[in-house]
């Protein structure tokens, strides 16, 4: 015992609050005066600013209606979009044919092996033999048609037999002295043909074109929407082609034998969509304030929560921040001032890192509060702010934290048992974590990216998301259904750990855990290491 | 755990590093006053100061502080303030900053740690610097903060491994009377230096240790009287010495004498302390005016050389 009356057992592991504040503290302070910890956080902010920017546009972008069938278009500028054109039944390649426009109709042919080889009458021709005419459409284009005989360049007939001794080009015709024609192609014209045995003719004549108006292109956008609400899943009626693209083919892709239909399949409880089986062209055009906005917006939380917060941040800060938590001390010879302490090694780290985690974690949070302040403003929906994003950003900062401390207790530890190349084994380690984030995004449910670190904190967004925002699930569903361009297949999928539950509750759960989990063995494979080290 | 467990106990500890050798089966206790650890470079001072703050474990034998192996538990650090070697600091603090923090890890709350602080940079005279950042501060001053920073929370036990390496003669004075005044406190104190004459000026007690090895451990006067009976020399500087020769040849102590410069003598004796009581006599009566008596064997390289012979 001591003058003050204290035994020396009570000295380690005692007054835990005093010495981890000292510690951290001395950490924070440390980590302010390195340039390194500066730059770093700036790139952070920056890159946040960035996405921020992206997204201020690509929201402002999501709002003017999108045609996401492409039917608003009018591609052969015939003045009608190519919804109406499909209405009508005429091709949106064709300028010559558009809703109104007059068809050919044929009325009769000499086939090649038929016995009477002559046709009279005033007709629109197409294909090879003697004309005499009585009145030429010098100035008939075809329209439409390819091979229309050029009247302006008619060159005399060779002698000799057609079609035996001599042949013209398609779409042309030769003169003969008496005035009549050899003519190959389509024409348009009055008077007696004359086919030869081993040629074809047939010949028709045009509908009366009568003028239909052409309807605004506006008309085919967002022209097939959702009648869904999206909120109510019990409210679910029938969903229409409202713009009846699919009535006129009558598709029936989901085999359910009722054409134009949407089949929408609940989980268990009836409270979530899970599959959305929708017969093609049904659905196809929703109106984007509806859905996409909303999606967009998701797609930018989940996708900077993933892409930006974990997989950058958290991969990175503790690359610079938390290697050389203790190595650096040995390096500048300065351990010895707080080994010299009654503090346990094991003690010393687990101070060392709450400090580390304690100004790294502060950022974290600041940085998500901005951000979900700013895009709960900018956000579509009706409130000013939108409250229900808070969760997920918190959430995603919740993660990001996580993965502060794994990582960081993962690096540390690594600095101390390798100092010098240490680093190395780090940045390795950082692009293993990397790609196992993005094989998490896109195959969630595989087993090589559990050795990660990142596919947890990802799961644990997932699971967040899905508490938060239950319905995500119905809007990535929507939008594979109805293929609508959006990220959230790709930036979120339902958590797998749920442990057969289904649960996203249970899925934050297990995942928080193995991140927790993660953090002590490392912390403890550090422990170890530094208790057992010699320090020269 | 009874009081009169000793502050520091080493038995037969022995430490290498691979092949080498850093300390060879050193046992001593000590508790209570200032101890000085003398030794040329690499003798094993801070091979045995760092097994003593559980940086090392021992390779054979054991360490105890207030009756605590170090390397397991550093509960005994509580009752001990360290001073390294190392010069290096948080450059970017202020002394208080430095003390008051490094204060905090003993568990005390932010105000009785800046308390504290003050009061020991007070004692080692750095009280009106003391929020000057340490980057700004000169070699002496620093080894007075890391000085201040073991005696924050009074401890008792100091162990200071080279405090006056590479200080201006008036921060080693003002060291010096540091160390002198813990020990009166009743402190234990561990000073270690490759320097006789600075270990001298602190204290009596000793402990010399050569190539990892304990020379010898006790009181310094009765080390050096070991060492008088040993042919030892005097040098003088002074104007005749050859005057001074024949005076000094006839005396007792005295048997032989040497010029081995102009302007100086050198006077052998089998008997340094009685060679010194003469000395002022025998310089007054021969008239000649001296300006300098130097021992070139009063040092540690000579003690050590004295200390080797016997022994080996």
């Amino acid at each position: 015992m001591d003058e003050k009356g204290r035994t020396l057992a009570q000295s380690v592991w005692t007054r835990m609050d005093r010495k981890a504040g000292a510690i951290t503290e001395l950490t924070i302070r440390q980590l302010r005066h390195r340039v390194s910890t500066w730059v770093v956080l700036s790139v952070g902010a920056l890159v946040m600013a960035l996405l921020l920017a992206f997204y201020i546009d690509g929201i402002r972008d999501e709002f003017e209606p999108i045609d996401n069938d492409g039917d608003s278009e009018d591609w052969d500028n015939d003045g009608y979009p190519r919804g109406q054109e499909d209405k009508y039944g005429t091709s949106d390649w064709d300028g010559d044919a558009y809703p109104g426009s007059g068809y050919y109709v044929r009325t009769g042919e000499i086939d090649w092996n038929d016995d009477d080889r002559i046709h009279s009458g005033n007709q629109t021709w197409d294909g090879s033999g003697f004309l005499e005419s009585e009145w030429i459409d010098v100035d008939y284009t075809g329209n439409r048609w390819s091979g229309i005989v050029d009247w302006s360049q008619v060159d005399t007939c060779p002698e000799g037999d057609a079609t035996e001794d001599w042949w013209i080009d398609w779409g042309s015709a030769c003169v003969y002295d008496d005035g009549s024609y050899f003519v190959s192609g389509k024409f348009k014209a009055s008077g007696t043909v004359n086919v030869p045995r081993n040629s074809y003719m047939e010949w028709g004549i045009f509908t009366v074109e009568e003028y239909v108006e052409p309807e605004p292109a506006s008309m085919y956008i967002d022209e097939d929407g959702i009648d869904w609400n999206g909120i109510d899943v019990n409210d679910i009626g029938v969903e229409i082609d409202d713009d009846g693209d699919c009535l006129a083919i009558q598709n029936d892709d989901n085999g359910n034998g009722i054409p134009c239909d949407v089949i929408w399949i609940l989980d268990a409880d009836g409270d979530e969509i899970i599959e959305i089986r929708a017969d093609y062209n049904v659905n196809e055009d929703p109106a984007e304030s509806e859905f996409e906005g909303e999606m967009v917006h998701r797609t930018f939380i989940i996708g900077t929560g993933k892409m930006a917060f974990v997989m950058m941040l958290g991969i990175f800060i503790p690359l610079f921040l938390a290697l050389g938590l203790i190595r650096d001390e040995t390096e500048n010879e300065t351990l010895h001032y707080l080994l010299s302490k009654p503090i346990h090694r094991a003690e010393f780290i687990l101070y060392r890192l709450l400090g580390y985690l304690l100004l790294t974690g502060t950022y974290i949070l600041v940085l998500v509060l901005i951000m979900a302040f700013i895009t709960s403003l900018i956000a579509p929906g009706d409130s000013i702010v939108r409250l229900s994003d808070y969760p997920v950003w918190l959430g995603v900062g919740f993660a990001t934290i996580l993965v502060l401390a794994a990582y960081g207790a993962l690096y540390n530890t690594i600095g101390l048992i390798a100092p010098k190349y240490g680093v190395y084994f780090c940045i390795i380690l950082g692009i293993w974590e990397f790609i196992m984030g993005l094989f998490t995004m896109t195959l969630p449910s595989a087993t090589v990216p559990m050795l990660s670190v990142s596919h947890w904190a990802l799961q644990l967004i997932d699971a967040i998301v899905l508490i938060a925002w239950p319905d995500t699930l119905q809007y990535s569903q929507i939008a594979d259904a109805f293929n609508l361009e959006s990220g959230l297949q790709f930036f979120w999928q339902p958590p797998v750990h749920t442990l057969e539950t289904q649960s996203p509750v249970v899925a934050l759960l297990v995942s928080s855990t193995v991140l927790i989990m993660i953090t002590l063995l490392m912390m403890a494979i550090g422990q170890s290491s530094f208790k057992n080290r010699e320090i020269m | 755990m009874s009081e009169k467990t000793p502050a520091v106990v080493v038995d037969q500890a022995s430490k290498w590093y691979d092949q080498v050798i850093g300390l060879n089966d050193v046992s001593l206790a000590i508790d209570g006053g200032v101890t000085g650890v003398l030794g040329p470079n690499g003798a094993g001072k801070s091979t045995l100061f760092k097994l003593l703050m559980g940086r090392l474990k021992p390779s054979q034998g054991s360490i105890r502080l207030f009756g605590e192996d170090p390397w397991v538990n550093p509960a005994p650090y509580r009752r001990i303030g360290y001073v390294s070697e190392s010069e290096r600091m948080y450059d970017w603090m202020t002394a208080l900053d430095f003390v008051s923090t490094l204060a905090r890890l003993h568990g005390m709350t932010r105000e009785e740690a800046i308390d504290r602080a003050e009061h020991v940079l007070e004692f080692v005279g750095l009280s009106d610097v003391q929020n000057k950042e340490l980057g700004k501060y000169s070699k002496g001053m620093r080894q007075r903060v890391k000085i201040a920073h073991a005696l924050v929370h009074d401890p008792d036990l100091i162990i200071l491994d080279e405090p006056l390496h590479g200080c201006d003669p008036i921060a080693r004075t003002s060291i010096m009377s540091v160390i002198r005044e813990l020990g009166s406190q009743g402190k234990t104190v561990l000073v270690s230096s490759h320097i006789l004459e600075e270990i001298e000026r602190i204290t009596e007690q000793i402990v010399i240790l050569n190539e990892g090895r304990l020379l010898a451990l006790g009181n310094l006067h009765a080390i050096r009287g070991l060492l008088d009976k040993h042919p030892h020399r005097i040098l003088l500087t002074c104007e005749d010495p050859r005057k001074l020769a024949r005076k000094f040849i006839a005396e007792d102590p005295v048997y032989g004498v040497r010029f081995p410069n102009e302007g100086q003598l050198e006077i052998q004796t089998n008997d340094l302390s009685a060679a010194h009581k003469i000395l002022p006599r025998v310089i007054s009566d021969s008239g000649v005016s001296v300006e300098a008596i130097d021992n070139p064997d009063d040092n540690l390289e000579a003690l050590l050389g004295y200390l080797i012979g016997r022994t080996s």
